[in-house]
């Protein structure tokens, strides 16, 4: 974490030891992520300057500042309760956005097979509503998430478990929509516009990598030790 | 002060430090504790969770701003946060109201000798 352009504390830095260790004890989006540790680790030199006999901060006023900041063990709690939510807002907006596309991409390839008289068989068209309602519910719920993680949490208490719920409906979202682009994929086969429906399961299966990675990293957050509020 | 009593009002301490202005973190830290004399123990390092969470709330924003070769987060109220901390406030008031005349009751005339 040393960086050239801030101020020298020392050779064996005490901060930037914590905060590296603090960054490596700690799971969530990126940007959030850095965002925070670099706040705090510009507190501690901030800290460190004050506590220091001389004007530039050395090596025991910059231990003196991580201790007084708390140990790794003490405020990781604290900072991973927000990178949790940081995670299931990331995952339930992603599920949000992408969920109603899957609707998009069946409706454009049954509107096209329509059109020129031909249909997909029942089985298909039945499994289709399923997945279009379970993303249609998935979305719901990503987007009661986000509610009660923004504005709403003014009022309303966060539920311990909220994220890894996110996580879970992020999960069912991502099943549905590699299903979909299975079904799709073979539905090409019979489909009078081929190349649309390949088009279509290619985007869908995009999508599927996208929300499934983010609902892994939701479950793994939620997994961690977090602060009560 | 132990931080842990602090810990149900740091929300309405932090919303009420940043009343008069923007604030980087560590000097947030700095004025809860000249506001209180140094009596309020904080742990410092879970201050920045704290604002990161007020802001997720709507109550805080914040930017990036550069001093000399670093950079700090600067947080200000947003008209929630007024209005968030305009409640805390009353809330308070009642509280240590209630509180004050259980434990320091007025001297009513049965109680003259």
């Amino acid at each position: 974490m040393s960086d050239p352009g801030r101020p020298a504390v020392g050779a064996a830095d005490p901060i930037d030891a914590h905060v590296a260790d603090l960054a490596a004890a700690l799971h969530g989006p990126a940007r959030a992520k850095s965002r925070m540790v670099t706040e705090l680790r510009e507190g501690l030199v901030d800290a460190a300057r004050d506590l220091a006999s001389g004007p530039d901060p050395d090596h025991d006023a910059a231990r003196l500042a991580v201790r007084e900041f708390g140990s790794v063990a003490e405020i990781a709690p604290s900072f991973q309760r927000e990178l949790t939510i940081a995670q299931a807002r990331h995952t339930a907006r992603t599920v949000m956005l992408i969920a109603p596309l899957l609707l998009v991409c069946w409706y454009l390839v049954r509107t096209w097979d329509g059109a020129t008289g031909r249909q997909l068989p029942d089985t298909v068209e039945l499994l289709v509503a399923h997945l279009g309602g379970v993303a249609a519910v998935a979305a719901l719920l990503a987007a009661a998430a986000l509610a009660a993680t923004g504005a709403l949490a003014r009022r309303l208490p966060t539920p311990h478990r909220l994220p890894l719920a996110v996580a879970w409906t992020g999960t069912v979202a991502a099943t549905a929509l590699a299903v979909s682009a299975l079904t799709l994929t073979l539905a090409s086969l019979l489909a009078a516009n081929w190349p649309l429906s390949v088009a279509a399961g290619v985007v869908i299966i995009t999508c599927h990598a996208k929300v499934a990675a983010s609902a892994r990293a939701c479950r793994e957050c939620a997994r961690l030790p977090v602060v009560t509020p | 002060m132990k931080a842990s009593a602090v810990r149900g009002h740091l929300d309405g301490l932090l919303l009420s430090v940043l009343e008069s202005g923007p604030l980087h973190g560590y000097a947030v830290i700095t004025a809860v504790q000249e506001r209180s004399n140094g009596v309020l123990e904080l742990r410092k390092g879970t201050i920045y969770p704290a604002l990161n969470k007020l802001e997720r709330l709507g109550l805080l924003r914040s930017v990036w701003e550069a001093d000399g070769e670093r950079r700090r987060r600067c947080y200000e109220l947003t008209d929630a946060g007024r209005r968030s901390l305009a409640e805390e406030r009353s809330v308070w008031r009642e509280f240590t109201a209630a509180i004050g005349s259980v434990l320091e009751p007025a001297p009513g005339p049965g109680h003259a000798t």
